[in-house]
């Protein structure tokens, strides 16, 4: 029972943060395919609010990296029609919430046209939503609402945990021709890992990355929660007790095959978002396990998550709004005592 | 900014007796499929809101022939002339309003329509109006990206003017020269509301001058005026110096969609009479023969298209679920 080495054995790597993993995926996507381009508020010279995009604009040009007005309609409706005429936009907002501004955007323009129109137009944008709670940014720049793109067909949906994966997640977004939310997690941009260095390094979509095995039960992760997540499994492996941790790494496509194999085996499955609790994706994955495996389990599927409370501004109490990681590991020994 | 009048716009027409003739093959086709529509839907009702553009063919050809095979459309909801002009075929169109498979978009379609042949640029029309502003905007960014020579063409009415969209698009597209022509169809009415009412100014076109850019108001009766204003439009934005509003003053002769009673409108008869007509006006700059002729084209070939849509299949079930994904 082991944690899961992220990168494989005699790949070549760096160790960098998960803002510069995102920053090399998309130099190297640009550098690969001049088609390729990014717009956004503040990310050419300043480099982005996060500091994402830093670089890039001087070695791309304006052309390529475009700083745009305070206008998420256009930056997401403007991609949509770019990705329709030939181009593969990459398009940062400043935060994930300032997509409910682009809502006609992302859920009618790129999630619809491609079906609407018979298959004949062809979609490939990204859009990067800078999402979760960062430490006081408040009620509208702190959400997590990767659960809407689930809810509305034609979009896929990707949240990084790692910053082998957010390279390796970003560049598969950007190669697929279907529109892609990418949901970065700020509170993630400068956590540091071993990034591969090459080009080609891909994640696949829909292949849930196990990063812990164990035999007890199955925690299902998102986001910030996986570190979480591995942080308890470490106090209950204390005890003997060894929790099986898998990150989805993208909702949609979901991988539930590796999901429902690993409660088959423990018998009992934790699903654990920073989202809200209330019709979050833990909803619909824990459904999804109940329909799959309702005679393996030797419990309720049980769900954390976000309390039904907007984020406080003040960052000592917007913790007590999403999952720590101590309830998460009270909520495990919970289950377990079933 | 703003260069205003009708007639100016018409004195830059070029005078060609063919381009007039050219013209009006094109509106007479349209005002083809719109009486044939207008008598299918009354004697067999339609599976969804067909909106007329009855007496707005001047717009929709004038400006559309000011375009080359390789523009962008986006188009509005108000007939189909758009998409007539720029070449698709009129039995796919029909095909669409009747979700036939021969339609463009597979047996998609039905109702309101949403055409599409990517071959020829026509793009689509945003199903939430003023949604064409910010997509028009994106692919005229593709477009100065890859350094094509091709210009997006972007319709809309009244109504849709009011949209945030506009501005958000309009000001980028004007920072960035983008190569964009937003053609106005002024037709007096947002659906119930006359546009006198929901407007604090007598043009949509004064709204170009906040963006640095050329906004004309031009006859939209006169396809030769709208022609020629577009064209200069088109000009200016292949030349790089980036987008203009072109907005033509209509009429909307029928309800919003057909079968509309307005209940709130006592400004014209409930009929098929165009005030100002398209055709009567090109009709001065065109041989009453070849006029008549072309009429007659134009019947012939709305009635055939009429009988291939109607000969198509239905699409079945199994395209419920196709093309979600590429």
């Amino acid at each position: 029972m082991s944690v899961v080495a992220e990168v494989p054995e005699g790949v070549e790597t760096e160790r960098i943060g998960y803002a510069w993993a995102i920053n090399h995926a998309l130099a190297e996507e640009m550098r690969r395919d001049p088609r390729v381009w990014m717009m956004g508020q503040d990310i050419g010279k300043m480099g982005g609010v996060f500091g994402v995009t830093r670089g890039l604009f001087d070695e791309f040009g304006p052309t390529r990296v475009r700083d745009t007005t305070i206008n998420e309609t256009f930056i997401v409706g403007g991609a949509a029609g770019a990705a329709m005429t030939g181009t593969i936009p990459v398009v940062e907002l400043q935060f994930a919430d300032f997509g409910l501004v682009a809502g006609d955007e992302i859920f009618h323009k790129l999630a619809k046209w491609r079906y609407m129109h018979g298959g004949k137009l062809e979609l490939p944008a990204v859009v990067r939503l800078p999402t979760g709670v960062v430490g006081g940014a408040g009620a509208e720049h702190s959400q997590s609402l990767e659960a809407m793109g689930m809810h509305v067909p034609g979009l896929k949906v990707v949240l990084p945990a790692t910053p082998a994966d957010a390279k390796g997640l970003l560049k598969s977004a950007i190669r697929d021709p279907n529109p892609v939310l990418f949901f970065e997690h700020k509170g993630l941009y400068r956590v540091k890992g071993e990034v591969p260095t090459s080009d080609d390094y891909l994640v696949p979509f829909g292949e849930a990355a196990v990063r812990r095995h164990g035999d007890a039960a199955t925690v299902v992760a998102t986001g910030l929660m996986v570190g979480r997540a591995l942080e308890a499994a470490d106090k209950l492996a204390a005890d003997d007790i060894e929790l099986e941790v898998i990150d989805p790494r993208t909702l949609v496509p979901l991988d539930m095959e590796t999901i429902i194999a690993s409660v088959e085996r423990t018998g009992r499955a934790l699903v654990v978002h920073e989202a809200v609790r209330t019709a979050g994706a833990g909803a619909e994955i824990a459904a999804r396990i109940q329909e799959a495996a309702f005679f393996a389990l030797d419990a309720p599927v049980w769900r954390l998550g976000a309390l039904d409370t907007p984020i406080p501004q003040d960052p000592d109490l917007e913790q007590l709004v999403i999952p720590s990681t101590d309830q998460i590991e009270a909520a495990a020994r919970e289950l377990l005592a079933l | 900014m703003s260069t205003k009048t009708a007639k100016e716009a018409a004195g830059a027409a070029p005078e060609e007796d063919s381009l007039a003739l050219d013209l009006y093959r094109q509106v007479t086709r349209i005002r083809a499929l719109e009486l044939l529509l207008n008598r299918y839907v009354k004697e067999h009702g339609f599976g969804g809101f067909w909106h007329p553009g009855l007496g707005q063919e001047a717009v929709q050809a004038g400006a559309v022939m000011a375009l080359r095979r390789e523009d962008y459309l986006y188009y509005a909801h108000r007939g189909l002339g758009y998409a007539l002009v720029k070449g698709m075929a009129p039995e796919v169109l029909l095909g669409d309003l009747f979700g036939g498979t021969g339609g463009s978009v597979g047996g998609k379609g039905g109702g309101t329509v949403h055409f599409v042949d990517p071959e020829l640029g026509v793009l689509g029309q945003g199903g939430t109006l003023g949604s064409n502003f910010v997509l028009g905007a994106g692919a005229a960014t593709s477009v100065q990206i890859l350094g094509e020579d091709r210009v997006v063409a972007v319709f809309f009415g009244d109504g849709a003017a009011a949209r945030g969209t506009f501005h958000e698009a309009a000001l980028q597209a004007a920072v960035w020269k983008l190569p964009i022509v937003w053609v106005c169809e002024n037709n007096g009415w947002h659906l119930s509301a006359p546009f006198s009412a929901q407007s604090p100014t007598e043009d949509i076109a004064d709204r170009a001058a906040a963006y640095g850019v050329p906004g004309v108001v031009v006859d939209g009766q006169d396809a030769l005026a709208v022609r020629a204003a577009t064209l200069a439009a088109v000009e200016r934005a292949r030349a790089g110096e980036g987008p203009s509003l072109v907005e033509a003053k209509t009429l909307r002769i029928r309800g919003h969609y057909e079968g509309d009673p307005q209940k709130y409108r006592d400004d014209i008869a409930d009929g098929l009479e165009v005030p100002r007509d398209p055709l009567a006006i090109l009709r001065e700059r065109v041989p009453a023969a070849e006029a008549d002729a072309l009429d007659a084209a134009a019947a012939e070939e709305a009635e055939a298209a009429l009988e291939k849509a109607l000969a198509m299949p239905k699409a079945g079930p199994e395209v419920v679920t196709q093309g979600v994904w590429s």
